[in-house]
């Protein structure tokens, strides 16, 4: 990676006697989209108040290109931020809102009027130009306050929660939505965002937050299929896990069946492990795969794309997920209460330290 | 439970309002009766209101009123306003703050005249004017303050890190951003710092000193009825009740229909 747009390095918070952010470093680069992801509490949203500039960090740096920007105010830094609750003016137009920003910077009436029409066409608002915030739909009121944001072309914009206000169809089109927006304007985006889904579909890295630390950085899919703790595993997506030891280069599950699965190079016999697999990489019957298990169908349930199977084992205490395509599914007669048999590859396993 | 019949409720209801209502209509009627006298209606005239105009008393005093009126509300808007954005930050900090404020609302005028009154002596302050408009910006200013906090409570305080995030400064985002969305709330409290000022009688009383310089409208009218009820005082009193009504109507509107305190 070149020189980064952004580059945060041992960034720690403190609020009295509370960490909410714990020594975090990251480098983001230019006309990057990324998330960060956490839980509420993990620190995400003091993370992004630092970028923005109403929390200066305890201690650590915030540089933007290249500039230590920690202690400049939010007015001074070239960043801008889409509140969580948009924070429209409400005694201002659409337009207004929109113009605010670039007033601040002392631009010609003309350049602002022109910046301002292009935009409100952009986010084809032209007609609602005079209209109160109040006077607006939720979906249209987000798109107001990005591009009150957008039009003063920050060197980064942050969205807190951009899409938690929507219902959840109109949350799907704003995603792919803002991406296309990212693309067209080439600005860096960081959202913050609780919903793991939001994170994996509009970014091209995320990064996962717990208790004010960076647990993991990586691509949606790197983060996905390869998730470093059983946090990351268990907070991404679905996932079945099996407590298990170290026995002879392979892991011998509750019930006695052997894993066989990729081991830390450290591992030693008799080491506790956990082993875990996503419910889709479960496939029907014996075949090939070096890993089986049996068990009792004790529910099913149709989602249209795939069937998803509880199944009773000897491997864990909680169920066992698994996912099946509709053509998987196809022609199989699955009664509940009856036995099944199941295979996954080595390839799909995981394993974390228990 | 069982409601009463509706003729029963339109009749007490009826009752409820002719006992706040006769009153004030029977003076406002007689300020317009051209005899002049309480016991005979002789024609609709408002000679009262030209000998009002002619009266040099009742025009001093109604020009005192305007002053101790409008600089009481001037001041107490001010203080009021920046006290009550003061007291919402601090909010968290407990609530003792918020009790003591509105004080001066809930005391008795009588009590809160005497303190004012040796107050003011203990100073040894001349009094006149100038310590009637200190003493009513006392308690225009919980008032203002009521009335603006009221406001506070559902402003959304993301818009004054929105004004900041998007260049603006602290002056800035007072000027373009909080002063504007509480305006309403501050006119509000202004006109009702106003009202409550031009017919105030027991602190202006206390406070005026000795002089005949510093008589209010409510103390003039307060001197002229020992005499009786003259229909001048039923013209001034219609004048007063007014300038009331259409203010505080004012007040009202711009606030939503929320009354101080709420």
């Amino acid at each position: 990676m070149s020189e980064p747009l952004l580059s945060l390095s041992n960034v720690t918070k403190e609020f009295g006697s509370v960490r909410a952010v714990d020594g975090v470093n990251l480098d983001i680069a230019e006309n990057e989209f990324f998330a960060l992801l956490g839980a509420s509490g993990s620190g995400k949203t003091t993370l992004l108040r630092m970028l923005a500039g109403f929390e200066t960090p305890t201690s650590g740096e915030v540089r933007l290109d290249g500039r230590d920007i920690s202690h400049v105010s939010p007015n001074h830094r070239p960043v801008n931020l889409m509140f969580q609750s948009y924070a429209l003016f409400p005694h201002m137009s659409v337009a207004r809102n929109i113009a605010y920003g670039l007033e601040m910077e002392r631009l010609p009436r003309s350049e602002i009027n022109a910046r301002v029409d292009e935009i409100l066409e952009m986010i084809q608002l032209s007609d609602l130009a005079g209209r109160k915030p109040d006077q607006l739909s939720g979906g249209q009121r987000q798109r107001v306050a990005l591009a009150r944001a957008l039009v003063k072309r920050p060197r980064l914009l942050l969205l807190d929660e951009p899409l938690g206000a929507l219902d959840k169809k109109l949350r799907g089109a704003m995603q792919l939505e803002l991406k296309r927006i990212q693309d067209q304007f080439g600005i860096t985006f960081i959202v913050v965002t609780h919903d793991q889904e939001e994170a994996l579909v509009m970014a091209d890295r995320v990064a996962i937050l717990k208790d004010g630390g960076l647990l993991q950085c990586g691509t949606p899919r790197e983060i996905y299929e390869h998730p470093q703790s059983r946090f990351a595993a268990d907070f991404i997506g679905l996932m079945n896990f099996m407590p298990a030891t170290v026995a002879d280069g392979a892991l011998l599950a509750r019930d006695g069946s052997r894993i066989v699965a990729p081991l830390p190079d450290d591992a030693h016999n008799g080491d506790r492990m956990i082993a875990a697999v996503r419910p889709e990489r479960l496939h029907l019957g014996e075949g090939t795969h070096e890993n089986r298990l049996h068990g009792r169908l004790i529910a099913k349930a149709y989602h249209g794309l795939d069937l998803q199977l509880h199944l009773e084992t000897g491997l864990s205490q909680e169920p066992i997920l698994v996912r099946l395509t509709a053509s998987e599914a196809e022609g199989q007669t699955l009664e509940t209460g009856t036995a099944i048999t199941l295979g996954w590859t080595a390839r799909d396993t995981r394993v974390f330290n228990a | 439970m069982k409601s009463a019949p509706l003729p029963l409720m339109l009749l007490i209801l009826g009752l409820t309002y002719a006992f706040l209502y006769v009153p004030i209509s029977v003076l406002v009627a007689l300020s317009f009766n051209e005899s002049g006298l309480p016991t005979a209606w002789t024609g609709f005239s408002v000679k009262w209101y030209g000998e009002l105009a002619r009266n040099g008393d009742i025009l001093k005093a109604a020009g005192n009123t305007l002053i101790v009126a409008l600089a009481s509300t001037v001041v107490a808007t001010t203080l009021g306003t920046l006290l009550a954005v003061g007291v919402e930050i601090r909010r968290r900090k407990g609530r003792f703050l918020e009790t003591i404020i509105f004080a001066p609302m809930i005391i008795p005028d009588i009590v809160l005249a005497i303190a004012l009154l040796s107050f003011f002596s203990l100073l040894n302050v001349t009094m006149g004017l100038h310590t009637i408009i200190v003493s009513h910006v006392v308690f225009n200013l919980a008032f203002v303050c009521a009335v603006v906090r009221a406001r506070l409570k559902t402003f959304d305080w993301s818009v004054v890190e929105a004004s900041q995030d998007l260049g603006a400064s602290t002056l800035t985002t007072l000027r373009r951003v909080v002063l504007p969305v509480l305006s309403p709330a501050v006119v509000a409290g202004a006109l009702l710092a106003f009202t409550l000022s031009v017919d105030e009688f027991i602190i202006a009383f206390f406070t005026a000193g000795a002089g005949r310089d510093s008589i209010t409208l409510p103390m003039q009218i307060f001197a002229m009825i020992r005499f009786g009820v003259t229909p001048e005082i039923n013209a001034l009193s219609t004048i007063v009740m007014g300038l009331s009504v259409l203010m505080l109507t004012l007040s009202q509107r711009l606030n939503r229909g929320r009354l101080p305190g709420q």
